[in-house]
């Protein structure tokens, strides 16, 4: 079976197909068994696919989260500083970062490290759903190291 | 399904909320938080895996689009607007896991990333709790394995049950990547559900 035809079943699925064209592969699945069987299979995969209930709510979390924005609404906010500003720190952050965490963490050959350091990071940037900031990725090291108790 | 807060036609009483918040009455927040805390949580929850992350998350998502309600322009709905501050809030908790993992130096074909639900059992009988646990747990290995976007996909078409149209909306991608990564995400969901039914040991009778 080709991907397009899988791509019409899972669109079949969904409700994504016209009427017309979803009358027209319901026929061909009753015809096909081949169709029929793949269709099966897609159906209860999707199916199975269960998550428990979410947890409830906790007790005043409106209120909680309501009164933290509050104070936070006369204190001097980054996020209050221009474009430019941020974008600048951003990037002096990661740089600063990067290095110190190369030259602090690791005490291997630095053309490998840099290499692996690469490739990591390609692989966390790469499988998401679209480009990363400069705001996001300083957060993220900084974070990183945060929680590792390496931040200076 | 999620349609009529997403449809364009239906009213939504966020607007008004945004616009007083903006205004600077932060009492106005309180309202939108309580509007939609329920599905923001479950939301993150859904993507994150972890209860407790999931509220914090959801306490920054907020605080988040506290920060930017001033820069909010009119256009579709809030709360596709809140979903979109949280989808990349939580993949970018997501990505700070991979980072931390990294400098760790650990394993990276651990399945560190697969969501740890602990959820209260509802069910009372026992086999169908034990089944369901099963079924939780089989859901959430094969979703813990799947790269970010993909995750943020299938979590917003199964668990929220969005229209390919409204997820190309949160996410700002077009209508053709979200099929395409929904088709992927469920090639690997496949291939997990298949590698777990190979695991379970056959039964006595069976021999």
């Amino acid at each position: 079976m080709n991907r397009a035809t899988e791509m019409e079943l899972m669109r079949l699925l969904h409700g994504e197909l016209p009427p017309g064209e979803a009358r027209a592969l319901r026929d061909r699945l009753e015809r096909e068994p081949e169709l029929a069987a793949a269709w099966e299979r897609l159906e209860r995969s999707w199916r199975v696919l269960e998550l428990p209930p979410p947890a409830p709510i906790p007790l005043g979390f409106a209120q909680r989260v309501a009164a933290q924005a509050g104070e936070q609404a006369g204190a001097l906010s980054w996020a209050a500083a221009p474009g430019w500003v941020r974008a600048a720190a951003a990037t002096a952050l990661v740089t600063g970062i990067a290095l110190g965490a190369g030259v602090g963490l690791w005490s291997g050959d630095p053309r490998r490290i840099v290499q692996v350091a690469d490739e990591q990071l390609s692989a966390a940037v790469g499988d998401t759903s679209g480009a990363i900031s400069d705001d996001d990725l300083a957060g993220s090291y900084w974070n990183a190291l945060d929680e590792m108790g390496e931040a200076p | 399904m999620g349609t009529e807060t997403f449809g364009r036609t239906a009213v939504d009483p966020g607007w008004d909320a945004l616009a007083r918040v903006a205004a600077g009455e932060p009492d106005a927040f309180a309202g939108l938080v309580a509007m939609h805390q329920e599905r923001l949580l479950r939301l993150c929850e859904r993507l994150l895996g972890d209860v407790e992350e999931a509220r914090d998350a959801t306490q920054e998502v907020f605080l988040k689009a506290f920060r930017k309600a001033g820069d909010f322009r009119p256009r579709g709905q809030v709360y596709t607007w809140l979903y979109r501050i949280a989808v990349n809030h939580c993949l970018n908790r997501l990505r700070r896991r991979r980072l931390v993992r990294f400098l760790r130096w650990d394993d990276p074909t651990e399945d560190a990333d697969a969501p740890a639900f602990d959820p209260p059992d509802p069910a009372a009988d026992p086999a169908a709790a034990l089944e369901a646990r099963r079924r939780w747990g089989t859901t959430r290995r094969a979703i813990g394995k799947l790269p970010a976007g993909q995750r943020a996909v299938l979590v917003l078409a199964r668990f929220e049950g969005l229209s390919y149209r409204q997820i190309a909306e949160v996410l700002e991608i077009t209508e053709g990547a979200v099929e395409s990564r929904l088709f992927r995400a469920m090639r690997r969901v496949e291939a997990a559900q298949e590698t777990e039914t190979s695991r379970v040991p056959p039964r006595e009778g069976r021999r």
